[in-house]
């Protein structure tokens, strides 16, 4: 509920975290639907490394990092979201935080997509899926994220994620949360295995350089 | 890799915010300078 003191219009009156009981419910769960689609992206990528044999390139690695520093902040939202403790100042800097990391994600992305367009006989790193090679579907989602995160920052005043009260709910969106931080565990246990002994990527690896290390 | 892990926990666990905001900002700069040292050459497009 609105509180207005006399002394000021309505217009220029800023509702309370909690104004508004079903935009903050949306906002939380929109964010929650954030975290789990990155996860099924960053496992997809997973997928295709381990079913399909395709070593990511460099590039393909420096777009996973763009999506893990673009959901960071996300987490950090939830995660104070579900303690209680999410402020206005904290949801708005994550937000834009995230927006940063989709703007780096983009671009990487782009450069991809254009060393590859660049010449008109090279058919793209990797397979393609639903028509479309990974960087691009990289570059579409980090699109998602920068019009997503402004509009939650445009409607900011109307919804701010809040967690649902009963803790079977909240298990749901810890689950999500859990299963990020799993993901990033088996991000770093792959680049490793990747690098080997090496601070980066080979350009156009072929194997797992810590196996052959051994 | 590592930098972006701890990075994520610190978020999960609510640690200090300032913290969050200064780990996650040097993992961006070090993906940066990562994808400044892989791009290695000029693109032969016209705009």
């Amino acid at each position: 509920m609105t509180t207005t003191s006399p002394a000021t219009s309505d217009a220029s009156v800023e509702p309370t975290l909690g104004s508004y009981p079903i935009g903050n419910r949306l906002a939380f769960w929109g964010l929650v639907v954030f975290i789990a689609g990155y996860c099924v992206v960053l496992l997809s990528a997973f997928g295709i490394q381990f079913i399909s044999h395709e070593f990511p390139c460099p590039l393909c690695m420096l777009q996973r990092y763009a999506m893990i520093l673009a959901t960071i902040p996300i987490v950090w939202i939830v995660a104070e979201s579900l303690r209680g403790r999410l402020t206005r100042v904290t949801y708005l800097r994550s937000l834009g935080m995230s927006i940063v990391a989709s703007v780096a994600g983009s671009i990487m992305s782009t450069r991809q997509i254009l060393l590859h367009i660049a010449s008109k006989t090279d058919p793209g790193y990797g397979s393609a899926v639903l028509g479309l090679h990974l960087y691009t579907w990289a570059l579409i989602t980090f699109q998602i994220v920068i019009v997503y995160c402004g509009a939650s920052m445009m409607l900011n005043g109307q919804a701010i994620p809040e967690a649902p009260s009963s803790p079977k709910v909240q298990l749901l969106a810890r689950a999500v949360l859990w299963l990020f931080l799993a993901v990033l565990v088996a991000n770093v246990i792959a680049i490793i295995f990747l690098e080997g002994f090496s601070w980066v990527l080979p350009d156009n690896p072929t194997s797992y350089h810590l196996l052959h290390q051994f | 890799m590592i930098l972006l892990l701890v990075t994520a926990i610190l978020a999960y666990r609510g640690i200090r915010a300032r913290a969050i905001i200064s780990l996650w900002g040097v993992s961006l700069v070090a993906t940066l300078l990562l994808f400044n040292y892989h791009v290695t050459s000029s693109l032969n497009l016209n705009f």
